[in-house]
């Protein structure tokens, strides 16, 4: 959690500006979700987010942290797929996609994967010059696929809720809480 | 772990009953939610009120506020709908930003790591 | 203004008929999960208004969004799901008041359907007392585990966290459950 907070503080010492878009490169996004067995497709513009804000309770902590989250976001877009079986989708499917993160705007930042459980996490965030324009995240399990790339800018407090509020129990790493050795890499 | 422990920790995690008419409770209070807006005035009292003018002006006034009832109704459906897919879309990203996190963390302090 | 009634009136009457077919159907899935959903939140909480306030807004949530879920088994998996996350948020938000329970502070269980199978109250009351002492995440994996009978793969789904994350936790809950149970009452005794 240092290294995310020691890089949320970098990154975020700038406000981001906003790029819009909800791309699908090569269709792959389109081709997974005819494999899949449940799938889950979030695409709110700047318009959309604006309109839902004025839905969001203040009074619940939740929605309180979303409307602050989402207040000068352009974009919100998250597709997530799950799959009956394992190999619905390959990994060529998946560079398809890691392959347009690969520009000079892209950084990538945390690549966590746990070798037995086959769980892989991404997360890049796309700069111009020292402004960073957004998040995208690629997460991967052998029955799952999530792609989620969010726009605009984000405050520190942001990322932190992000890490852990809406409704998410956030991991607290104590001194003994980590998993077995070798289950990161 | 002993068979007896979990035994005795399903025993002091039983199940326990709610407080009495806890149910009503929340009943009564999704009932709150459903209540209209604004108060309403009671059935029509203009009925006895005019001939067949009046009769065609209010049906024309009703269908107006009806398509606007509608209007509101589908609007606020639409707004809760999009507050609900946002909510979703948020929960995911941050259940994925907790895995990474968790790695790192893990990554970090390989000293704590247990075999 | 006579449109106003009519309007009114035609509003009002479908409203109702559509509330009424809600509330049926959100009628019984209220007494259906009732149990589960405040036992959740009570065990976490370790108090009886505040498993009461979480486990209310738990249904209201249900009840908002009762179109969009797609099954039975659906409601149970959202229910206890959503009711974990309230219970830890309730937690942190009141972290402050809660501060510590002393062992002896902790409530008596509520009155419960089967007394045959209570055990022994005493050492029941110690866990409770000692699960209260346990990390938030901790004490979450284990009270779905043993009052809910769920498996790992369902706490990890739940909690959304990596199943080696609920064997790793769980495992650590017993030591430490050993080790205070232990030393409260005697090792004997487990």
């Amino acid at each position: 959690m240092k290294r995310i907070g020691t890089i949320v503080a970098l990154l975020l010492a700038t406000q981001l500006t906003a790029f819009a878009q909800d791309w699908d490169p090569g269709g792959t996004l389109k081709k997974l979700s005819t494999r899949a067995s449940k799938t889950v497709d979030v695409t709110l513009d700047r318009s959309m987010l604006q309109f839902a804000s004025g839905f969001l309770d203040a009074k619940d902590p939740d929605q309180a942290r979303a409307r602050k989250v989402i207040a000068d976001m352009k974009g919100i877009y998250v597709h997530s797929f799950e799959f009956d079986k394992s190999g619905e989708y390959t990994e060529q499917d998946v560079a398809a996609i890691r392959d347009q993160l690969k520009g000079p705007e892209w950084s990538r930042i945390v690549n966590v994967r746990s070798k037995s459980e086959g769980q892989n996490v991404q997360v890049y965030f796309r700069k111009e010059g020292e402004k960073f324009k957004g998040l995208v995240v690629i997460a991967t399990e052998p029955t799952e696929f999530t792609f989620v790339d969010l726009v605009g800018p984000i405050t520190p407090e942001d990322l932190r809720a992000l890490g852990g509020q809406f409704g998410i129990p956030k991991v607290e790493m104590d001194q003994n809480s980590a998993g077995k050795k070798g289950e990161s890499k | 772990m002993s068979d007896k422990l979990e035994q005795e920790l399903k025993k002091a995690l039983r199940r326990v009953e709610p407080p009495a008419s806890f149910a009503e409770r929340v009943l009564a209070r999704a009932a709150e939610e459903e209540k209209p807006g604004a108060p309403l005035r009671p059935w029509p009292q203009w009925l006895g009120m005019g001939g067949l003018r009046w009769a065609a002006a209010s049906a024309l006034c009703a269908a107006l506020a009806t398509s606007g009832l509608v209007y509101h109704h589908e609007r606020q459906k639409q707004g809760e709908e999009a507050k609900e897919q946002l909510m979703l879309a948020l929960r995911i990203t941050s259940s994925k930003l907790q895995i990474a996190a968790e790695g790192v963390q893990q990554m970090n302090s390989p000293e704590e790591n247990q075999p | 203004m006579p449109y106003i009634g009519v309007a009114a009136g035609w509003g009002n009457v479908t409203s109702a008929a559509t509330a009424l077919a809600n509330q049926l159907n959100f009628e019984d899935l209220v007494r259906e999960h009732e149990r589960m959903v405040f036992s959740i939140a009570y065990h976490f909480l370790q108090n009886g208004a505040a498993a009461e306030e979480v486990s209310q807004d738990v249904f209201l949530a249900l009840f908002r969004g009762l179109s969009k879920l797609e099954s039975r088994a659906h409601v149970t998996f959202w229910l206890r799901r959503v009711t974990c996350h309230r219970s830890i948020d309730y937690a942190r938000r009141n972290k402050n008041a809660a501060a510590e329970v002393s062992w002896d502070e902790l409530p008596e269980q509520p009155p419960e359907n089967n007394s045959a199978q209570r055990g022994d109250p005493m050492l029941s009351k110690r866990l409770r007392q000692v699960i209260a002492t346990l990390p938030e995440k901790m004490r979450m994996i284990v009270i779905l585990r043993y009052q809910e009978d769920a498996g790992l793969e369902e706490i990890a789904k739940a909690l959304r966290i990596p199943l080696n994350t609920v064997k790793s936790t769980l495992h650590r809950a017993h030591a430490i459950l050993r080790e205070k149970i232990g030393a409260a009452i005697g090792e004997g005794n487990v």
